[in-house]
């Protein structure tokens, strides 16, 4: 075990925090994964909003005061990259939150930088009519 | 043509994004400001973390998204070329989304219903989650350095979601490999021998 700082991505949002490498996971400390992620745990269980998710296995998800980030990425549905050695890891929302998300039929927000790096936002034409046209150079 | 549907159909509102779903910047300048007859005049922003493929479900390219003045998606991702260059392989007629588009933006003809618009929705797979994921986290590593690891997480994201244009062929620049040679073919008999998943009109 060694203490370090790692990089959480969540919904592409990047999050330095406290961390502790503990073989093939992280060990975050709470208040951290609340500021990169928005879920407190609370006696009813993980948090976030108005919303609580039950934990199961309590003794999984918390060791020496620090939540294990494998089992909270479980405890949540959510699928999780990581890669203990370089501190990185990244959350991507749960295939059933995107089924849900598109079933809406709510477009979902993004900003992402034009070719001179400003941002352009979906919001920026809100209001009107807008065609996105996904491509690439390959 | 994407330039051309903008110019007549911009100023009775309609507003063209193009996402471009590419690592290198460059890649993109040059498709932007040198391929075209003329210089676009229309937004084109770069998704280099595939944040709008992830959102919207979109799996390969070209493909369009339609919504409307209330933020509501009225045609959910379609493969959509912007001419027949390529008709031998798309199999689709690029001209009945462009007539359809303009039905919707000069007389405001809605393409599909509610019930037709989920019906046509391929929500994702937790596998596909799960690998969009790793392809995040594969090009994080590779920004900084790690190629080793960069390279792991990327064959990781292509084996979980195999027939994900975005992930499969988008990764072949990444990986040194080039998109329009044999990985491609051989991703490409693959591909077709499972069915052409996940395009369609």
């Amino acid at each position: 075990m060694s203490d370090t700082t790692a990089t959480i991505v969540d919904d592409n949002c990047a999050t330095v925090v406290h961390a502790t490498q503990d073989d093939d996971t992280l060990l975050v400390e709470a208040d951290d994964l609340a500021r990169a992620t928005g879920w407190t745990l609370k006696p009813e269980g993980l948090c976030r909003d108005d919303i609580c998710v039950p934990v199961r296995d309590r003794g999984a998800l918390v060791r020496d005061h620090h939540i294990d980030l494998r089992a909270f990425a479980v405890a949540l549905g959510r699928p999780l990259a990581l890669e203990p050695g370089a501190a990185l890891a990244v959350l991507a929302e749960g295939s059933d939150g995107v089924g849900a998300q598109l079933a809406s039929l709510t477009a979902p927000p993004f900003t992402l930088p034009d070719l001179d790096d400003n941002p352009v936002a979906l919001a920026d034409f809100a209001g009107r009519k807008r065609l996105l046209i996904a491509w690439a150079s390959w | 043509m994407w330039q051309e549907l903008y110019e007549e159909l911009g100023p009775h509102g309609l507003v063209p994004i193009a996402v471009a779903l590419d690592e290198d910047l460059d890649a993109v300048k040059q498709w932007a400001r040198d391929e075209p007859p003329v210089p676009l005049t229309y937004p084109v922003v770069v998704d280099r973390d595939h944040v709008v493929a992830e959102r919207y479900g979109i799996v390969n390219i070209p493909t369009t998204v339609w919504i409307d003045e209330h933020d509501r998606v009225v045609r959910p991702p379609s493969i959509a070329p912007a001419d027949d260059k390529f008709r031998d392989f798309t199999q689709i007629d690029s001209s009945v989304h462009h007539a359809a588009l303009r039905s919707w933006v000069l007389d405001g003809v809605a393409p599909l219903t509610d019930d037709e618009i989920r019906g046509r929705q391929i929500p994702p797979e937790p596998e596909v989650q799960l690998a969009r994921a790793e392809r995040r986290l594969a090009v994080h590593l590779l920004r900084a350095g790690d190629r080793e690891a960069g390279e792991r997480h990327l064959t990781a994201a292509m084996t979980l979601a195999p027939n994900d244009w975005t992930i499969r062929r988008g990764s072949m620049p990444i990986r040194g490999e080039d998109p329009f040679g044999q990985a491609f073919f051989d991703f490409y008999q693959e591909w077709e021998a499972a069915g052409r998943p996940g395009y369609g009109a």
